[in-house]
């Protein structure tokens, strides 16, 4: 019998520690069992240390994990019961116990951080689109849609963050709005929703091919220029001067890859280069095979593709910063762009003339088109604000990440528009992209492309990622169901991409039509109708908010009809 | 006990997905296997097997039909299922949207009970009230009771709201087992009467299969009130292992130098536990009381036991 009663830690305890005091409190003669109940062992203090609840908790935890298999949620305690971490203790079998310190649940932010993150999810490509969409609905209407879009996508973004606050009696602490939709509608919402997120996210992902073989064709350029020293200004139309801007479209309105010109003996190529006759030179032969849209997109199957199967997509996440310095040497760019170039403003109000456009144009809807993917947030809104330390902040928070990027579009849009050089070139030169407005040759757009196919690169596969496990989880129930699966996947979403490099590159347009029809659902429809039927359920819903909900749903319908008419 | 008693049922009712599979695993101490948590609904009765207080068998059926096949299912073998009820425990989500439908089923089994065993006891529980806020618990658990008592006549229903995650579920089924107990009120004055010869400070009287608390003795206040839980859960836990390695638990005896406590096989339908806070005493003298209060609480059982079957014959 005494062998049984011998202490298993009887060495240890007159070890080192035996001049702590943590572990005083035990009285040395006890013999002590293995398991030590978290009670005593930090201090010689008879009060409580754990309260009953969180003990017996502890208990019930140990013994329903012994019922069912370790992977197997089906007893594993929800978040609503766990106690505060100001009761969890965490011991070691050695007998000395700490308090947690504060919860590390969910890496609580402070609200600059929130506020950033939120600013550097937003700003996507469209940035590049802006100067172009204020140039289609006319400078001073545009500006005033800048203001009002992102003042609506702030308001429904606000709806979106508390529709899952306003659900009864469930806990919808991990809740995303497809969740919320799928609460309201059923399987229609959950499924629609999922759909035009998807609108969104294979929009975006199309214009990053378009936008990545547009780059590195250029810095291809670029590179071929420099070292084989050709000069592009004679064959280009654009101004003169150090700071030369270029106009790719001259007489035509349309943006499309093959433009034919009528001049006997100059034939435009692909590339939209003059050339005489049938030029066998080094250039042509360059050009032949380092073709914008012929050649490029394909080229970058073989970067892409595999890259996009990779099972998960943690390893492209860090990159994320890359997307924050892009955005601010663009910036610095534009900022540079304008102080050299001066601005060239005129105001004709509703007519337009050979150089400048109307204040008031009637394809204002193209503009709002891309605002409201500028803007989009909407189907990750909840989850980003739900690690901000101060919750009730959010409103607050969330306003100003809105301002902050309205004004970023403001100031890109602005700038590049007044500071189009309009006596030489027509406003309505202004591309969808920017970019594409200064030749391969200036440095500084140079590096601005470099650096944002690099970006983009990295982020590509992100896009890809969540466009899968989003896809997948619903259809197939796993995120990774088999390589055939994925891969299907990955050639469909690619082959998408490549077909629009080559055939319809203008991402003015990829980004309005997509924008327009995500936002249509989850911008506008979704979040007022689910405004409305909770406030219906409670019985609080009046007529002025009636009226205005179902405004926004209307403005939303408009916004598409929009994109297709105008 | 006759051997030709027939089996009677405890039957565990209500909705697909209200908790019966993951409450009768917990209470029971039965694993569930991956492949249980289906998507559809069970189809047949899911038998436990495990001796329930003497000649009981826990019966499993989802209730509310969701297609039809499980209504015409369900019709065709009520009079089966009914049958030989002892207990009806119905479990209610209290987070359900079709409050109406649940009562709908809820009437239909107890037509179905008032027709095939008129004398069964019926229990209700109001299940995950974990996910309603604290505030409100009370008032909406009220709500339901009210509800449920009034459906349930000329039936007499207890209620009780329960959730896997605090002490409700555990104090709900040990009621239950209480009151199913042929003869509780004259096991209690016995167990107080033997506790008090050995001078143990507490004696708990344990179910069989579920450990759960069916009466104690305790001489003095103790601190933790949750620790008839907190030793059901360990003792399940312990039986689950020797489970794994085809060993049967039977006894076990816990001593250092401020207490002994002893657990072990008691009547048929119960076990024993005596905590005895005086070291000195030799763990064989409190065995050995054991083992002769055993044979006094047979007989008291046994007592009622012819009685029981004649019963049950002349039905």
């Amino acid at each position: 019998m005494e062998e049984d009663n011998k202490p298993l830690l009887d060495s240890v305890r007159r070890g080192s520690y035996t001049d702590k005091g943590s572990t005083d409190s035990l009285d040395r003669g006890a013999r002590r069992p293995f398991h030590v109940e978290h009670r005593n062992i930090v201090e010689n203090d008879p009060s409580e240390r754990v309260s009953a609840e969180a003990s017996v908790l502890s208990s019930r935890v140990h013994y329903y994990s012994r019922l069912t298999a370790a992977s197997d949620r089906l007893l594993s305690p929800p978040d609503h019961v766990i106690p505060c971490p100001e009761e969890l203790y965490v011991y070691s079998p050695l007998g000395m116990a700490f308090k947690v310190t504060g919860g590390d649940g969910g890496a609580k932010n402070p609200s600059i951080i929130t506020i950033f993150a939120i600013w550097n999810t937003m700003m996507g490509t469209s940035i590049l689109s802006i100067p172009w969409g204020i140039k289609q609905a006319g400078f001073t209407l545009g500006i005033i849609l800048l203001i009002s879009m992102g003042l609506l996508t702030l308001y429904c973004c606000l709806r979106v963050l508390k529709s899952p606050k306003s659900i009864p009696y469930i806990d919808t602490s991990d809740w995303e709005f497809p969740d919320v939709c799928k609460y309201y509608f059923g399987k229609f919402g959950q499924w629609s929703s999922l759909l035009f997120s998807m609108v969104s996210l294979i929009g975006a992902m199309v214009v990053y091919w378009v936008l990545m073989s547009n780059f590195l064709f250029n810095t291809g350029k670029f590179i071929y220029n420099y070292a084989h020293n050709v000069s592009m200004s004679d064959t280009e139309f654009g101004t003169n001067g150090s700071e030369r801007v270029i106009c790719p479209f001259p007489d035509t309105g349309d943006h499309k890859g093959n433009c034919s010109s009528g001049i006997s003996g100059l034939y435009l190529n692909n590339n939209n280069y003059y050339y005489y006759g049938n030029d066998t030179s080094d250039t042509a032969v360059f050009d032949r095979w380092w073709s914008k849209t012929n050649t490029i997109p394909f080229y970058l199957i073989i970067l892409l593709l595999p890259l996009l199967n990779f099972r998960s997509a943690s390893f492209f996440a860090r990159f994320t910063f890359l997307g924050t310095i892009s955005v601010v040497y663009l910036i610095i760019l534009v900022t540079l762009k304008a102080i050299r170039l001066g601005f060239h403003l005129e105001f004709h109000w509703l007519e337009s003339t050979q150089f400048y456009v109307p204040e008031f144009r009637l394809l204002f809807p193209q503009l709002t088109g891309v605002l409201t993917l500028a803007f989009f947030i909407h189907n990750c809104i909840i989850t980003l604000m739900k690690s901000n330390k101060h919750q009730e902040n959010n409103v607050r928070d969330l306003s100003v990440a809105y301002l902050l990027v309205g004004l970023t579009y403001l100031y890109v849009g602005v700038l590049i528009f007044a500071a189009f050089p309009s006596p030489p070139l027509s406003k309505d030169c202004i591309e969808p992209n920017f970019l594409d407005n200064f030749p391969s040759s200036d440095v500084l757009v140079f590096v601005a492309r470099t650096c944002l196919l690099f970006q983009m690169t990295t982020v590509y596969p992100l896009l890809g990622y969540l466009v899968r496990v989003q896809m997948m989880s619903q259809v197939f129930g796993k995120h990774y169901p088999s390589f055939f699966h994925v891969f299907t996947l990955n050639i469909f979403i690619v082959g998408t991409g490549v077909c629009m490099a080559k055939y319809y590159p203008n991402i003015g347009s990829i980004i309005r039509y997509s924008g327009a029809t995500c936002g249509l659902a989850l911008v506008f429809v979704f979040p007022s109708l689910v405004h409305m039927i909770s406030q219906k359920r409670r019985g609080e819903l009046s007529w002025p908010s009636a009226i205005f909900h179902s405004l926004l749903i209307v403005l939303g319908v408009a916004n598409v009809a929009g994109q297709f008419f105008m | 006990m006759s051997s030709t008693a027939m089996k009677k049922k405890v039957l565990l009712m209500g909705k697909s997905g209200s908790g019966k599979t993951s409450m009768r695993s917990i209470i029971f101490a039965n694993y569930i296997a991956r492949d249980t948590r289906r998507l559809g609904a069970t189809i047949d009765v899911e038998h436990s097997h495990v001796r329930f207080l003497g000649n009981l068998v826990l019966n499993l059926w989802d209730c509310g039909g969701q297609d039809t096949f499980m209504e015409n299912y369900f019709t065709s073998q009520r009079d089966n299922i009914f049958r030989n009820v002892e207990v009806l425990i119905y479990v209610f989500d209290v987070e359900s949207r079709e409050l109406e439908k649940d009562m709908h089923y809820y009437q239909s089994c107890l037509e179905a009970i008032l027709q095939n065993s008129p004398d069964a006891k019926v229990f209700c529980l109001v299940h995950k009230m974990d996910l309603v806020q604290e505030d409100q618990r009370d008032l909406i658990f009220k709500e339901r009771e009210e509800d449920l008592r009034r459906l349930s006549r000329p039936l007499a229903c207890t209620c009780f709201r329960t959730s896997i995650w605090d002490e409700t579920l555990y104090k709900a089924w040990s009621s239950i087992v209480y009151q199913l107990i042929p003869n509780v009120q004259q096991l209690e004055t016995n167990l107080r009467n033997f506790a008090q010869i050995i001078e143990a400070d507490e004696v708990l009287l344990f179910e069989r299969a579920t450990f759960l608390v069916i009466s104690h003795y305790q001489c003095k206040e103790q601190r933790d009130a949750h620790r008839f839980e907190k030793i059901s859960n360990i003792i399940k836990q312990f039986k689950l292992s020797c489970s794994k390695l085809a060993a049967s638990f039977q006894s076990m005896e816990v001593r250092n130098s401020n207490f002994a406590a002893f657990i072990d096989v008691f009547t048929s339908n119960t076990y024993v536990m005596v905590i005895m806070s005086d070291p000195s005493i030799p763990s064989a003298a409190t065995l050995i009381n054991i083992r002769n209060a055993r044979k006094h609480f047979e007989k008291l059982e046994r007592l009622d036991g012819p009685k029981h079957s004649l019963t049950m014959r002349m039905r």
